[in-house]
């Protein structure tokens, strides 16, 4: 690891950077050029995301909220969770002294804003005996965390098991590396069997003990009820935006998604995400009123519908490549809600969850319902074709929003979806649907450099005939 | 070495799978050591564990698997999809990692695509990874599930009664295992750890009654035997990922060393690694081959499973431990890396491997990595004990 970043804490960092990037609004435009000078890496992340405005003001202030509750966890009296991006953190909230960091949103961060992103630590978690094909989202924060250069971790807690093997195995040798205890929900292959519910809730009732016995904090009910409302709002509002995308042109613009879901996997169920959506449907609303784009250029020549998860390793420049050719970004596996009130899920009972706050029983299956149903404990974890399952979702997905095509983007680190992606862009392609499968990670550039990555895409979209 | 498991174990339908066939005997092929497969020999169906250790290419498996995973299971693909596995009635995908439980997608759609490799019975058993509570009781469901669709699907009966007797003679290839297992401890040596290693794999492979035929002829001979085996050869614990062919151990034995036992998804673990004949059968299945499990798959109980191997190493007294896994298994790879540090403060030496599977290793560069190892161990004179 390069000595100097050994010098920071990653969480001091972020939270500097955002509670700092924040006040930018105040700014002229003059002013943003001249401070971007100084801070290449971070302007082709910071520029489009300050263009989207006032939500843009609201997700630095969240994100700086966020870490720096981190940074003085301990000084606070809190202990912190180590988790994953599909599990959704509203239940940590529910407790009073209990605070989530979320890895492959902190490893994202390196990677849209660092020049190297997080390869040290990724390469960090090599040297003290992770796997080096593990996947990139975990490896990159984990590796901070375990070198001592983020918050101390008190307990590890994921929803990975039978969905993402690889996920589950960073969080448990991160939980055996620190030596603090590990609790990880299961999934079984199926989702909507009355047995598979069954599982779900005992596996949740579970976690919420492990959380009770090692925060000795009880859960509070009507906290858990104003957190499970409050989630509630987040659910109707980023469905309400899911909603508007189906229209041409689209109207959301396509960063929007990146924000929405960083903020959702780190703050769902808290009062500024809440703003930050209210915000964005705002602008979404009153660009429909308009007819217009969520494209900086107004003018919609495809729209693409990403099956997986988008790439980071180069700043937004997917995005900017998005925007540069007139693609709507059509959102991706980690987009969207599986709430009973989304309009996809309309049709398909017992795939989607419902919010009941009637007393701390309904919450907590409530919970597990809901985890059960994140996009990739939803989606991926039985067989690709089966009902309600990968295929399913994209094809009915991609039907709904229009899309002309589908773009694969993962990590090679996914033995899932790397073990059926090509079954998946087969049947796809035989549905109509153009289907690109991306070789490099996400959140490694030294995989495959975003250059190549662009000229891949240009010559994908030129061959297919789809510019 | 004995020819009958060296002919099981180096031939995919070796003579005791065309010999059963030829009687009109029905066989099942399974993925992964979570299948009981006293359920099949009570249905009068021969299990046998899936393999691919013919596969040198994998230009089919490659049409279905992406390139990031793990060679194993592409390697069974690979033989499927050339019609290596057509003498299958039926086969059980389970979901050990997910690239095994991606085979269920694969073999389907290479079903679609290639007439005739897909057995007329296929299946998937969802085993949780929990060993306990909630999870023990969906395994066992998922077990009377599957004896359903065997008897549905077979025309058979499977009993209680038929269980009972099937788990009882696997429990005696098991304790006459364990028997073979402390002749491999003995000094001076008496077996090498491939010729161990082909008998304990042949027994994946074989009708149960002759496997236990010719096992306890095995045992009875090795236990006779007067050997001048080098006192000096070092002796090695081998773990990691599924390892089902013996050239791995070879080629470890061709450096001077010798393997004395091994935790690589074969074998038993110690001599009370048996199903319990006093319960009810499927809840002492279920215990057996569900909680007793030592997968990584199995996450949150790293502690347990690095104390039983680093008990059995002391027991066996090996002098130094090979972890391998197979490239993109993360599950073990990630694994070794915690147990190279537990061996590292327990004082035993071990060597992390990655490598391809079976007959896709690259030898040359393992076998100097070995060697090095092994030239450390002598030079060092570490005895853990």
């Amino acid at each position: 690891m390069r000595p100097e970043l050994k010098e920071y804490n990653l969480d001091w960092l972020f939270a500097s950077t955002f509670s700092v990037a924040k006040n930018l609004g105040k700014s002229s435009p003059d002013e943003l050029e001249y401070v971007y000078k100084y801070i290449p890496y971070v302007r082709p992340l910071l520029k489009p995301v300050l263009e989207t405005g006032k939500p843009a003001l609201t997700f630095l202030d969240l994100f700086g909220d966020y870490y720096t509750d981190i940074v003085n966890a301990k000084e606070n009296g809190k202990k912190v969770v180590m988790t994953t991006f599909c599990f959704d953190p509203c239940i940590f909230y529910a407790v009073e002294n209990l605070l989530p960091v979320t890895l492959e949103i902190g490893t994202a961060l390196t990677s849209l804003a660092w020049k190297r992103g997080s390869t040290d630590f990724m390469d960090y978690c090599t040297e003290i005996g992770f796997s080096e094909t593990g996947c990139s989202s975990q490896r990159g924060a984990m590796g901070a965390y375990l070198a001592g250069l983020g918050a101390q971790i008190d307990l590890v807690a994921l929803n990975m098991g039978g969905v993402c093997d690889t996920n589950a195995n960073a969080y448990n040798f991160a939980a055996q590396y620190l030596d603090v205890p590990y609790y990880g929900l299961d999934y079984p292959s199926e989702l909507t069997s009355d047995e598979a519910r069954e599982y779900h809730h005992k596996d949740y009732r579970n976690l919420v003990r492990f959380i009770e016995e090692h925060t000795n904090c009880q859960f509070d009910i009507d906290r858990l009820r104003d957190v499970l409302e409050e989630k509630r709002k987040q659910d109707d509002l980023m469905n309400e935006i899911e909603d508007m995308q189906r229209l041409v042109p689209n109207p959301v613009p396509g960063i929007y998604h990146i924000m929405i879901y960083a903020a959702r996997y780190t703050y769902s169920g808290k009062k500024k995400f809440t703003k930050m959506l209210e915000e964005m449907v705002e602008i979404v609303r009153e660009n429909v009123k308009k007819g217009l784009s969520g494209l900086r250029n107004g003018v919609e020549k495809n729209r693409s519908f990403l099956v997986y998860i988008d790439n980071y390793s180069y700043g937004v420049a997917l995005y900017e490549w998005f925007e540069k050719k007139g693609i709507s970004h059509l959102g991706n596996i980690l987009s969207r809600t599986f709430a009973e009130t989304a309009p996809y899920t309309t049709g398909i009972p017992g795939t989607a969850y419902r919010i009941d706050t009637t007393n701390f029983d309904t919450m907590i299956d409530t919970l597990a319902d809901i985890n059960a149903r994140m996009p990739m404990t939803r989606t991926i974890r039985g067989s690709y074709d089966a009902p309600n399952m990968w295929l399913d979702d994209t094809l009915s997905l991609a039907k709904i929003y229009g899309a002309d095509s589908c773009i694969y983007l993962g990590t090679p680190g996914c033995r899932n979806t790397w073990s059926n992606i090509k079954l998946l862009a087969r049947d796809l392609e035989s549905f109509g649907y153009p289907t690109f499968i991306a070789y490099g990670d996400s959140f490694d550039s030294r995989v495959e450099t975003w250059e190549t990555s662009e000229m891949r895409f240009e010559e994908f979209y030129k061959i297919r005939g789809l510019l | 070495m004995n020819n009958v498991f060296l002919e099981a174990a180096t031939n995919l339908e070796n003579a005791s799978i065309k010999k059963w066939k030829e009687k009109g005997g029905k066989i099942v092929g399974y993925t992964c050591s979570f299948l009981p497969v006293e359920i099949f020999y009570a249905a009068d169906i021969l299990p046998i564990r899936l393999r691919g250790i013919d596969a040198h290419s994998m230009e089919i498996s490659d049409s279905y698997y992406g390139p990031f995973v793990c060679s194993f299971p592409k390697a069974v693909i690979q033989l499927a999809g050339s019609g290596k596995y057509d003498f299958l009635d039926g086969v059980v995908i389970s979901n050990g990692c997910d690239t095994l439980r991606r085979m269920n997608d694969c073999w389907r759609k290479m079903g679609e695509d290639i007439k005739g490799t897909l057995p007329s019975w296929f299946y998937y058993l969802d085993v949780p990874h929990k060993p306990d509570g909630h999870a023990f009781d969906w395994y066992v469901n998922q077990l009377k599930k599957l004896i359903k669709a065997i008897e549905q699907q077979f025309d058979v009966h499977i009993s209680d009664d038929k269980l009972k007797k099937a788990i009882n003679t696997q429990n005696a290839v098991r304790r006459i295992i364990w028997e073979l297992e402390k002749l491999r401890r003995e000094t001076p040596l008496k077996i090498t750890g491939s010729e161990a290693y082909s008998a304990i794999i042949a027994g994946t492979l074989m009708p149960v009654d002759e496997y236990k035929k010719h096992l306890i002829e095995f045992v009875s001979e090795i236990r006779s035997r007067i050997t001048d085996f080098a006192i000096d050869k070092k002796k090695v614990f081998l773990g990691g990922s599924i390892c089902d062919d013996f050239e791995l151990v070879s080629l470890i034995e061709a450096s001077d060393a010798v393997v004395v036992g091994e935790n690589v998804c074969f074998g038993i673990r110690n001599e009370k690694d048996r199903v319990d004949e006093n319960e009810n059968p499927i809840k002492a299945l279920s215990m057996k081959y569900l909680s007793a499990s030592v997968c990584p798959r199995m996450m949150g109980w790293y502690k347990d499973r690095a104390a039983m191997i680093i008990d059995r190493v002391r027991k066996i007294k090996a002098d130094g431990v090979i972890l391998q896994n197979i490239r993109f298994c993360d599950l073990h790879g990630t694994e070794n890396g915690l147990l190279e540090r537990d061996f590292d403060k327990n004082n035993i030496p071990s060597l992390r491997i990655e490598r391809e599977y079976g007959p896709l290793t690259e030898t040359g560069r393992l076998k100097m990595r070995v060697d090095a190892f092994i030239e450390q161990l002598k030079s060092a004179g570490i005895n853990p004990q």
